[in-house]
């Protein structure tokens, strides 16, 4: 199926489901809210037309320098092996809440992005059996990957120095 | 052992948690798994990263785009021009630029190098894993060929950083050429050779069949990618499923496995190298003259001569130089076939000079959960023998 085709079918399926769609240099876009996310997931995988059987990447942006709102988004990209078509969801995620459902129980790929997330952006994901830091040590503080995470101050845990580089990560002005 | 009330001796599951790595020279990099061993047996393994974390993505966000293309290069570094290449379609994709043809070609003749050298050293290191040592000496002799043909086209042997945004960073010299040419006709007699030393070879044999097994529904449902979802039957290359940069116009097979073992990958990767051999020789044959990169002077840089005589030259030289390029507001996402399977940057753009996200897709990221899936119930002596067979470089796992 071409893009346009999949949002076209997408949009009379689970029209009331989505957000919104959109044909995006070539590549067919859905949005999604974060509690509709998982239904929509099985719906790709199960639905034999569309039959979105491999994801591909999960990964997470902050807007934090753009002001848009929600400051969050989580970006499925998804291939079918057999159709050979691909669509990229997103969803956007609240600053205060960031809590999304796993897509682990559809795709077992999914749990090392999701764990990533919750590792440098912090993104609560519900349901997932091991949600835990993955990249970064156990111990560390803050998610990376955020805007407001400083870029330059390695937070190297020592005694003398615990209290004064906390503030310093709070003072710090935004990236950029 | 305990005595029962029968007074029979009973064995009680008796599990040892053994620690493998980092630094143990079979994980590939700097790659810790604990085993919960019963016995020989390995009941899970849990996988540790992170060890390698150098924050390229979070670096990316304060660097110019033209900045973060040697950054890729130290992503997969066994093969930089594949990441370049993956991070320079994306933004032209964004830029919604095109490259010329010989420019696309060039990239080709790179990649698939790239893609040879990679998998000599995946050969090379799989074999000595498990216990080949003369293989490894052999790779490294055709592995070292090909760095010199990188270092004589970019003046790198590893990270070269030869496709840039527009094109590639210079043209190729009949001298280069003929030296590819010269490579592409000496390579297929030592295939061979690696071949007679392990395709039948009775200890290979009984290394790799019937061990590390993944099937096809599972390599599909745990995001295996490349020559590993393809030894699982599975016929999914985006070279031929997305062509990209000219990819339609080569003729080459996509080889596939049927068990969806280490053997079977082993055979994909090799049939591998003969397949990018005979692309590197197409793109050779078919090489057209023409520019090595766009004529935009708003994204590669104006010719030299041009400097002198141009005013206009020399702004634009002057802006790209100290500002860069600027990229249209939007995100995408343009997947390749790297030589461990899908590599894809996701690139988000606000419209300004520097990147706001950048995310790697990476191929041996994805594969690990599926690899320790399939350590559980092999013999502990498997272990490395899965590791190697699917190929991880640490330094894309990690970023």
């Amino acid at each position: 199926m071409t893009s346009e085709e999949i949002v076209e079918k997408i949009k009379t399926d689970q029209g009331k489901a989505i957000n919104s769609s959109e044909v995006n240099l070539g590549d067919s876009v859905i949005f999604v809210g974060a509690e509709r996310i998982h239904d929509i997931a099985e719906y790709l995988k199960n639905d034999p037309d569309l039959d979105f059987d491999y994801l591909s990447n999960i990964t997470g942006t902050d807007y934090l320098n753009e002001e848009r709102e929600p400051r969050f988004e989580v970006v499925y990209e998804l291939h079918s092996i057999e159709k050979n078509h691909s669509i990229r969801i997103r969803v956007g995620l609240d600053e205060e809440d960031p809590t999304i459902p796993t897509v682990s129980d559809l795709w077992k790929g999914a749990l090392y992005p999701e764990r990533e997330l919750f590792d440098m952006f912090g993104f609560n994901i519900k349901g997932h059996s091991n949600l835990s830091r993955l990249i970064m040590p156990e111990e560390w503080e803050g998610n990376p990957l955020r805007k407001d995470y400083p870029l330059t101050i390695e937070d190297v845990t020592f005694s003398h120095n615990r209290e004064f580089k906390q503030d310093l990560v709070k003072s710090k002005p935004r990236t950029r | 052992m305990t005595v029962t009330d029968q007074g029979l001796l009973e064995r009680e599951k008796d599990s040892m948690t053994l620690n493998m790595g980092p630094q143990h020279p079979s994980t590939h990099g700097v790659f810790r798994v604990v085993l919960e061993m019963d016995g020989e047996l390995v009941d899970s393994a849990e996988p540790h990263i992170g060890f390698l974390h150098t924050g390229i993505e979070k670096t990316s966000e304060a660097k110019r785009y033209v900045h973060v293309i040697p950054m890729t290069d130290r992503l997969d570094y066994l093969s930089p021009p594949g990441n370049n290449l993956a991070f320079c379609l994306t933004v032209e994709k964004l830029l919604q630029t095109d490259v010329p043809e010989r420019a696309k070609f060039l990239r080709v003749i790179m990649c698939e190098l790239a893609r040879m050298a990679s998998h000599l050293v995946w050969l090379a290191t799989h074999a000595l894993d498990i216990g080949a040592m003369t293989v490894f000496l052999y790779c490294w002799r055709e592995r070292e060929m090909i760095l010199d043909l990188n270092e004589e086209i970019s003046g790198v042997r590893m990270m070269t950083s030869y496709i840039r945004l527009g094109g590639v960073v210079k043209d190729s010299t009949p001298g280069w050429l003929q030296s590819v040419r010269n490579f592409v006709e000496y390579f297929p007699a030592k295939i061979d050779e690696y071949e007679r030393l392990l395709t039948h070879n009775p200890i290979w044999l009984d290394r790799t069949q019937n061990i590390g097994v993944m099937s096809r529904e599972e390599a599909i449902n745990w995001s295996m990618s490349g020559p590993v979802l393809r030894a699982s039957g599975v016929n999914w290359d985006l070279r031929k499923q997305r062509p990209y940069s000219g990819y339609e116009n080569f003729e080459f097979e996509v080889p596939t496995g049927k068990n969806g073992d280490i053997y079977d990958r082993y055979l994909v990767r090799v049939a591998e190298l003969r397949q990018s051999r005979e692309i590197v020789r197409q793109a050779l044959k078919n090489l057209p003259a023409g520019p090595y990169k766009v004529d935009d002077n708003k994204i590669s840089l104006p010719n030299r001569k041009t400097l002198k005589s141009s005013m206009e030259a020399l702004i634009h030289h002057f802006k790209l130089v100290s500002e860069g390029v600027s990229v249209p507001k939007g995100e995408t996402y343009v997947p390749i076939e790297g030589p461990r399977g899908e590599v894809g940057f996701y690139i988000v753009s606000d419209g300004s000079n520097v990147p706001s996200r950048v995310k790697l897709r990476a191929p041996s990221f994805m594969a690990i959960p599926g690899m320790c899936k399939m350590m559980e119930g092999c013999f502990i002596a498997d272990v490395v023998g899965i590791i190697g067979s699917i190929d991880i470089v640490m330094g894309e796992v990690d970023r």
